[in-house]
């Protein structure tokens, strides 16, 4: 009797307490909605998640196909058309996508790794995307920054880029970098004088390779938006790095963001990553790991 | 062969039918980035000119990728027929435009004058047909193919169900296939492209697949999307496969990038015979997208459109259940905008069908093209009217696995209803049975996922 | 690595009945080559499965230890694997065995005797839930999408797991089992367990050493158990069949779809007749009349629910032992091999909210709260004091990372200074950025084992195996109850 009585308050406090972190939740997701300061530079409004669908067979059952997958499902229709509702968090997913593509990284977060600027011969946006060859050769005036400051011959070399994606460089690289930086202390590794590419296709690290001759690069760029999430992030290793490398060469960890691989994840296994193709002197399908 | 024509005044020489092919092409930035291009308006409206006086024979006698060099060559010499050749070797590609717009060519003659044409020719008529004159031309060829269900029939829309899930999940899969089943989505395949490319999880998906198939007695077939060696590891460990997959390229060079040849393809052909679990006879699936061969330096200085009518030559050997050109998958430094895009979902169609392949298409753009939502209604419609034999279904478009976005659930809804298309007959039929569909039309409970659970 | 294949034992000693079986486990790679590596068991085959041999015994009380580890060492001969090449398993004793005198002792001298890593299993909850994987419960709930009860009679005990869609949700064990009555040729009691004398007492049957009973009245007294049990396992009536349970009572009523039967009893559900006393007696005690008993109620059909034939019967615990105890961690962790493997350890757990991550005070004291809880709960020992798991995490930055390494570590130091390894579970899949930070913080004092994708209740015990490929250790999750609300469960080791 006894145990059923606690049993029943635990159960009430348990019950009260996920609803008052819930509005909690919501609250604050509105807040950070309505304040879009440099504190967070991609606002994260997690919308709730619900089915429209008006009377299923299986209420309990909905509830459980939406938490299996992060699909547009349960969305109901009118007529054979989608929703209002629907329709319109699609074109809004799909304009964060764009943005993405269209943006710039911010200086202030560049500024607090202090991350210098170098750029590829990318020109523009829309030439970018037309011509990935110009994003993967740095210009002239990039050149010249690197010679000048950076550190010839590092055993690791960091390269931040933006890719297809700034959002992405934003929302995640306060958690990989560190992360990072801290697994390569723990595995001893010492690392040469980061810096920010705009424009940079995954092949400018052999460009790269070439100017500054590390044992091993790691290049953390923004990739292609999906409407799941804007602001995913990979990072592509290599082991000496240098003009012609064949992407079978290099090693890579896709889908860094946060609700994908956890970035301070990332940042840790990249360091084991880089110490064992120290270690085999191979990246690429030729790294066992 | 002629290769000089003057266009306003002004006089062209092109160096070979390579340059013809590629400056005779709608605008595409692949062909740009490949340094092939026309220059203006005014160099192409000349190379098409050209083209256009060319015959049939000027084409096959010079190879633009010699079969002494190329298996894919060697594929698409070793299909056509020679009698048929023999009869209309001497008309000029304008000449093979006509015939195949005029009304004397209905399906049966089409079909038998294809048999006599190689990709190359395919692709140069192509080059000569607008948007409108491929939609007309496609319209008239039905290309029915049977697995476990037939599909392409006069009047049907099929479909593949793309129920992706970005890690496997196998619940998840299930949750998005339901969403799919309960729209009548799901006649053509049940098709899920897998992220993890190892056997284990290929035969978990299968057997799921299998399973709901099964249980709810539905008329279609499964597959799932991994290379075709890991499907034919899943299958010898004993998993239910009804269609194999795999993705083609038009040339030797452009197969190897994807780890391939046509000896594993016909070892994968060998293994699905004894060991699939279909009806057949049609047992492959075959996608395909212009642009993978310069994606992978193997075009040789050929532009991406007749490549890609070299995959359907590739594909036609094997006689395929459905094959789909992956339209806007490959990215804006192939197929820059919506232009682009429409463009080359007619132009593949049509190859495709006149290759008497059972033509499918995913309607589809990633993120950094300049295309949206809007043109992928607009593709579909187009293609729906060209008589396409099937599309792809995601959920709300939004594929989370592959990250881009194709036709959704009600997107082909909407085509069947707008153009008074049905789903392939068996499958109606059970959607019928299930209450889902009634005299062509969606009923109260479609859309509900949980009346599978 | 796409995969990798472990061998695994398990062990019954039962009431009445001995078995082993040895199966491999693979491990197969769940991530594509674009992601964080994740490895699942992704096949169970079972390699080979001992006969069922009579439990040694000295006197009515001990175990015969010698005795156990003479059958197996013959049955590893026979089944021609090596100790060193086994990884993982479980030994169960089960039921009336575990209380014999000597079981603590058995239990450690078997898992010396047979391999590396074989953990001996706490509990009738972990048995019973055990037995219904064994049996093919779980499997069939996911199937039918509902509730499946399977119920293992053993000799001295009956452990009934409640699966709900592939998830054990609730376990209780009654004193019903073959060998509670143990009658000789003539009908005469030999014994009757002194775990069942109050429910006897309620149910006002006689019965003691030196009665003759009927094969009428073996079969009324069978019926009464065998009713009174599957009245509680559905919930019907729970009032003197409480009478019949051991440990913790069932506080709801779960409908149940389906029920199975496995163990020595559910194999002794044929319909073979048992009339007369020779049939009875066979085995020296009233095990048969509860099968058959059961058999008929499960052609009356009594109750609402469905019986199914279970996969396995007598070998359905020893199967679920050896083929579904072992789990493995995430395969991007913090270890060092050369502390491995370490055995039962029990859990504290931390779980964080959002108002934890975003405020150092909150989670200062919340730390202290559960680690002087940990100090109250277990002994003071220069041992692993307890695994931490942490919970409740729904995204973790680097900052927050870094917060909660220095709240975990400082005072970890402090109140368990002895502890010369600090151990912590992670749900969320973070424990290599975690241990590294916690690492750099403690340089080797305490080392810091941190591994993840291991979901613990207040409760359980652990053991870490040793590393497979360096990356990925076995987990043996002991779960001792089944609890349908999470309490907090003291006891020492």
């Amino acid at each position: 009797m006894e145990q059923q009585l606690e049993y029943l308050v635990d159960k009430v406090v348990a019950e009260l307490q996920k609803k008052l972190s819930e509005r909690a939740r919501n609250g604050s997701a509105k807040a950070l909605g309505a304040f879009d300061g440099s504190e967070s530079p991609v606002h994260v409004v997690e919308e709730e998640r619900g089915a429209n669908v008006p009377n299923p067979k299986w209420q309990e059952g909905m509830q459980e196909l939406l938490d299996s997958t992060p699909a547009r499902i349960g969305v109901w229709r009118t007529g054979v058309r989608p929703l209002t509702r629907t329709m319109l968090q699609l074109r809004r997913d799909h304009a964060a996508a764009v943005d993405a593509v269209y943006g710039e990284v911010q200086q202030s977060l560049l500024d607090e790794f202090s991350l210098f600027t170098v750029e590829t011969q990318y020109d523009n946006t829309e030439n970018y995307l037309k011509r990935p060859d110009m994003g993967r050769i740095l210009n002239e005036e990039g050149v010249r920054l690197l010679l000048e400051r950076c550190q010839k011959k590092p055993q690791v070399q960091i390269v931040v880029s933006d890719g297809l994606s700034a959002s992405a460089v934003d929302a995640n690289l306060r958690d990989v970098l560190p992360a990072l930086l801290d697994s390569l202390t723990s595995y001893g590794l010492s690392c040469g004088t980061p810096f920010f590419v705009r424009g940079g296709r995954v092949a400018s690290m052999d460009h790269i390779g070439e100017l500054l001759q590390p044992e091993v690069l790691v290049l953390l760029i923004g990739e292609r938006p999906g409407l799941v999430t804007a602001h995913s992030m990979s990072a592509y290793m290599c082991y000496r790095p240098r003009k012609g490398m064949v992407e079978s060469e290099r090693t890579v960890i896709s889908n860094i963001h946060r609700q994908g691989t956890s970035p301070i994840e990332a940042g840790a296994h990249i360091g084991t990553i880089l110490s064992k193709m120290l270690e085999q002197k191979a990246s690429g399908v030729k790294l066992v790991l | 062969m002629i290769t000089k024509t003057t266009v306003l005044g002004q006089t062209y020489q092109f160096r070979d039918l390579k340059e013809i092919f590629a400056k005779a092409n709608e605008d595409k930035s692949g062909d740009q980035l490949a340094g092939i291009a026309a220059e203006d308006s005014r160099e192409r409206v000349a190379a098409k000119q050209v083209l256009a006086d060319l015959t049939l024979a000027d084409i096959r006698n010079h190879p633009l990728l010699p079969p002494e060099e190329d298996e894919v060559s060697r594929v698409i010499e070793a299909g056509i027929n020679e009698k048929i050749y023999n009869e209309i070797k001497n008309w000029s590609v304008s000449e093979l435009r006509e015939y195949l717009l005029s009304h004397q060519a209905g399906e049966s003659e089409i079909r038998r004058i294809s048999r006599g044409l190689s990709s190359e020719m395919i692709a140069a008529t192509t080059k000569l047909m607008s948007n409108l004159d491929l939609i007309t031309a496609a319209a008239k060829i039905r290309n029915i193919t049977h697995c476990n269900t037939a599909i392409g029939q006069q009047g049907v829309l099929a479909s593949r169900v793309q129920p992706n899930h970005p890690s496997d999940s196998i619940q998840g899969i299930k949750a998005a296939l339901y969403e799919g089943l309960s729209y009548g989505i799901g006649d053509a395949v049940i098709g899920v492209n897998p992220v993890i490319d190892t056997s284990d999880s290929v035969k978990d998906i299968l057997l799921m697949t299998k399973e709901v198939i099964n249980k709810w007695e539905i008329p279609t077939q499964n597959c799932v999307l991994a290379h075709v060696s890991t499907q034919m590891r899943a299958i010898r460990q004993g998993a239910p496969a009804d269609l194999i997959f795999q993705s083609l390229a038009g040339s030797e060079a452009g197969n190897q990038a994807f780890g391939i040849d046509v000896a594993l393809l016909d070892e994968a052909d060998e293994l699905m015979r004894k060991e699939g679990t279909s009806t057949g006879p049609n047992i492959w699936y075959f996608e395909t997208g212009q642009g993978s061969e310069l994606s992978s330096e193997a075009h040789f200085g050929i532009d991406q459109l007749t490549m890609e009518a070299r995959c359907y030559g590739l594909a036609r050997k094997y006689q395929p259940f459905i094959v789909n050109t992956v339209v806007g998958f490959i990215g804006p430094e192939y197929l820059y905008d919506s232009r682009q895009v429409i463009r080359a979902g007619l132009e593949d169609h049509f190859m495709g069908k006149l290759h008497g392949l059972p033509m499918g298409c995913d309607v589809c753009y990633t993120n950094h093209m300049k295309v949206d939502q809007n043109d992928m209604d607009n593709l579909g419609i187009l293609l729906s009217a060209a008589g396409v034999n099937f599309v792809i279904g995601v959920a709300m478009a939004d594929d989370v696995m592959l990250n881009y976005q194709s036709t959704s659930f009600h997107d082909i809804a909407a085509f069947r209803e707008v153009l008074g298309l049905r789903p392939a007959p068996a499958f109606e039929k059970w959607l019928e049975k299930m209450g889902i569909m009634e005299h062509g039309k969606l009923t109260a409970i479609a859309g509900d996922p949980t009346i599978f659970m | 690595m796409d995969e990798q294949w472990i061998q695994s034992v398990g062990i019954d000693v039962g009431t009445s009945t001995t078995k082993m079986i040895v199966s491999r486990l693979r491990l197969g790679r769940m991530s594509s080559t674009f992601s964080l590596p994740r490895y699942q068991i992704v096949e169970r085959q079972l390699l080979y499965a001992s006969a069922v041999h009579p439990t040694p015994l000295i006197g009515a009380d001990e175990i015969d230890a010698e005795g156990i580890g003479a059958i197996l060492a013959a049955e590893y001969e026979r089944a021609k694997i090596s100790l060193s090449a086994i990884k993982s398993g479980a030994v169960i004793i089960t039921g009336e065995t575990a209380s014999k005198k000597n079981a603590e002792q058995i239990v450690h001298l078997l898992a010396e005797r047979s391999g590396d890593f074989v953990v001996a299993t706490a509990g009738a909850d972990l048995e019973g839930v055990l037995a219904g994987k064994g049996a093919g419960a779980q499997k069939r709930s996911l199937s039918i999408q509902g509730t499946v009860v399977n119920v293992d009679i053993g000799g001295g005990t009956a452990n009934a797991a409640y699966f709900y869609r592939g998830k054990a949700i609730a376990t209780v064990t009654f004193h019903v089992g073959g060998r509670l009555i143990r009658l000789d040729k003539r009908g005469m009691v030999q014994y009757v367990s002194p775990n069942i004398k109050s429910w006897l007492m309620a149910k006002k049957l006689q019965v003691q050493p030196g009665i003759q009973l009927t094969v009428e009245e073996i079969g009324e007294i069978a019926g009464e158990m065998v009713r009174d049990m599957l009245d509680y396992v559905t919930g019907r009536d729970r009032q003197e069949s409480g009478l019949l349970v051991l440990g913790h009572q069932l506080r709801e009523r779960i409908p149940v779809e389906e029920l199975s039967v496995s163990g020595g009893v559910g194999q002794l559900m044929t319909d073979r007749p048992v009339h007369t006393m020779a049939q009875v007696s066979e085995y020296g005690d009233f095990g048969p009349m509860l099968g058959y008993v059961l058999q008929q109620e499960r052609k009356k059909g009594t109750y609402l629910l469905r019986w199914i034939d279970p996969e396995q019967t007598v070998r359905a615990t020893v199967i679920g032992a050896g083929m579904q105890s072992t789990k493995i961690s995430g395969s991007t962790v913090h270890i060092k091999p050369e502390l491995l493997p370490i055995r039962n350890i029990p859990i504290l757990k931390l779980e964080l909210t959002a108002e934890h991550l975003h405020d150092s005070s909150r989670l200062h004291s919340e730390v202290a709260a559960v680690y002087d809880m940990g100090q109250r709960l277990f002994e003071r020992t220069t041992e692993i004091p307890f695994a931490l798991s942490l919970s409740g995490i729904r995204y973790c930055s680097y900052q927050q990372l870094q917060r909660i390494a220095d709240e975990l570590t400082l005072p970890y130091r402090h109140q368990f200074a002895d502890s010369p390894t600090m151990v912590v579970l992670c749900e969320l899949d973070m424990a290599k950025a975690l241990g590294q930070a916690l690492e750099l913080r403690c340089k080797g004092k305490p080392h810091i084992i941190c591994i993840d994708q291991v979901r613990v209740e207040y409760g359980d015990y652990i053991d870490l195996g040793e590393p497979i490929s360096g990356t990925i250790i076995p987990v043996v999750v002991k779960t001792l109850a089944f609890d349908e609300h999470t309490s907090i469960k003291g006891g020492t080791r």
